[in-house]
């Protein structure tokens, strides 16, 4: 398969728009079943400047993106789908002026629901921020 | 208040006027909080939520000094947002010494019509 053709490559070099353009969310790296995305650091990511405390909005962005990436990793198809649910850990807060990485994989899929869970640090991944699981269901058929 | 944090800035949420012991935002629409194309990108949904738990949590305590840390939080989306203005409005489960369970819904135009719903734990410093 040419890479224009297939629908993770063309994911990977989309222009970001909307919510994706306004974190920064960009590729960082994939792999059969897995996609990690990234957003640099950005001051109106605070919820208390006076303490540099990071927002979990971001992260749980960030989390939605990469797991909804992952899924196409894993399939290959661009088909119209939606998030079912999605639970996040808090595993400490994240360091004021780190970009944020999560890496999502996609673990099980049925033909209607897509299982993800996702590891999310701010650049030392044996020091994680976050643990979240999610899942998708598409919303049309194939 | 939650609005006047840059983060709340950033996605421009307003506070919006509850019945005691409940908290409520407002979220207008923008092409910066879009995701897939004419709906409301689902991590803002997430956002919205925990916010509007956070305020609560925040407006019950009465004490700004005090932090509060989410641990954790469950989201179940049960309508596409649409490109609209959203609504949330949290309450408290229970308000312990150590922990806050709180949960919170969001709407669109029509309240009896969620589009999401969450449910946090807040650690209180």
């Amino acid at each position: 398969m040419e890479d224009g053709d297939d629908p993770f490559e063309r994911l990977k070099n989309l222009p970001p728009r909307g919510h994706h353009a306004m974190l920064g969310i960009h590729h960082v790296d994939d792999g059969p079943d897995w996609a990690e995305l990234a957003c640099p650091f950005n001051p109106a990511f605070f919820i208390d400047r006076a303490t540099e405390l990071v927002s979990s909005g971001p992260v749980v962005s960030l989390i939605d993106a990469a797991a909804g990436a992952a899924i196409i990793a894993r399939t290959r198809q661009w088909r119209p789908m939606a998030t079912l649910d999605l639970r996040v850990d808090y595993l400490r807060p994240a360091h004021a002026g780190r970009p944020l990485h999560a890496r999502a994989t996609c673990y099980h899929m049925t033909h209607k629901v897509a299982f993800t869970r996702c590891d999310v640090h701010d650049g030392d991944p044996e020091d994680p921020i976050a643990f979240a699981t999610a899942s998708f269901f598409y919303t049309a058929e194939s | 208040m939650i609005d006047a944090t840059p983060y709340g800035r950033m996605l421009g949420m307003k506070v919006m006027v509850a019945a005691p012991g409940t908290a409520a935002l407002m979220l207008p629409a923008g092409p910066a909080l879009e995701g897939r194309p004419d709906f409301l990108y689902g991590g803002v949904i997430a956002s919205l939520l925990e916010m509007a738990c956070l305020a609560l949590v925040a407006q019950e305590l009465g004490d700004v000094r005090r932090r509060i840390k989410p641990i954790n939080m469950s989201l179940d989306f049960l309508r596409g947002g649409l490109m609209a203005d959203s609504y949330a409005e949290a309450r408290i489960i229970r308000m312990g010494k150590h922990i806050a369970n709180v949960d919170a819904v969001c709407w669109q135009d029509d309240r009896e019509k969620p589009i999401a719903s969450g449910r946090v734990h807040l650690l209180l410093g």
